[in-house]
């Protein structure tokens, strides 16, 4: 792993639920919490160097991620409640990591489409088509925005759910992979 | 009738606060308009939009009245966020 907070986010979302850091300041407990300092997040970006235009799209980005935890795992977590939250920009290159101990995307997705077979499957269709596990709701287009500026933007990131990984830049991969994360982790590079 | 977006907010993400707006707006300026009314959505001072919170107040202004407009859209999170209610949320302004 590439930085400390990378390892702090892997560490969090493995570890058993009684050893896990709720005293972290990385960790949002509550939305509220978590779009407090997400809003902190283009201006930090924006002092370093970086363009507003795309500062603000990283914050629209994370606001997308972030908030997606909460939607769909509102009465619903396994054991602690809330996401990891960090970001680094050194006025080169950043990255932003999030983590949650949710459901995962094919627990969740299930609700809206009962035959979906693995955790592959999920991701492919939570990155390419509308839908939502809130079934009785008219929504579902956040993570295809994410993917739509990953492209546009240049960017990099990596979504980890299961036993699946999405790799997106210039293409979007999913692979199968050895260990099973329960709930979601994300490193957005920039 | 104008809506002016940025007397919401200038950084506008979550669904929540979004569906929020959009109750204020039915309560304190669309109501009683009538579906033919021109709606002109104003985004200028916007500095980051999200299709979350859009979802619940474009997408609802444009199925309920039939003549809309965008102004003021040239901020990248406007239009990557109307790129993708387009995309997928079926809207046709």
């Amino acid at each position: 792993m590439e930085n400390l907070q990378e390892k702090l986010a892997y560490e969090w979302i493995t570890a058993e639920a009684g050893n896990v850091d709720v005293a972290s300041d990385f960790y949002c407990a509550t939305r509220d919490i978590f779009e407090a300092r997400n809003d902190k997040m283009p201006d930090y970006l924006i002092e370093k160097g970086m363009d507003d235009g795309l500062a603000y799209m990283i914050y629209s980005m994370a606001g997308e991620l972030g908030n997606n935890s909460f939607d769909h795992n509102l009465g619903n977590w396994p054991d602690i409640p809330g996401i990891f939250y960090a970001y680094n920009y050194d006025g080169e290159k950043g990255f932003l990591m999030m983590a949650d101990r949710g459901i995962g995307v094919w627990n969740s997705l299930k609700k809206a489409v009962p035959d979906l077979k693995s955790d592959c499957e999920a991701l492919e269709l939570a990155f390419t088509k509308k839908i939502s596990s809130r079934i009785l709701e008219n929504r579902g287009n956040g993570l295809k925005f994410v993917k739509n500026n990953i492209f546009d933007k240049n960017l990099f990131m990596e979504f980890r759910t299961g036993n699946a990984k999405v790799s997106l830049n210039h293409e979007m991969k999913i692979i199968e992979t050895d260990e099973d994360i329960k709930g979601c982790l994300i490193i957005l590079k920039f | 009738m104008k809506i002016e977006i940025q007397k919401f907010g200038d950084k506008l993400v979550s669904r929540p606060a979004g569906r929020e707006a959009f109750l204020a707006m039915e309560s304190y300026l669309l109501n009683d308009l009538p579906a033919d009314e021109l709606i002109e959505i104003d985004f200028s001072g916007v500095k980051a939009l999200t299709p979350s919170w859009a979802d619940e107040v474009v997408t609802k202004i444009a199925e309920k009245f039939k003549n809309v407009k965008l102004l003021n859209t040239e901020n990248e999170t406007v239009q990557a966020t109307l790129k993708t209610l387009r995309e997928y949320s079926d809207l046709k302004i």
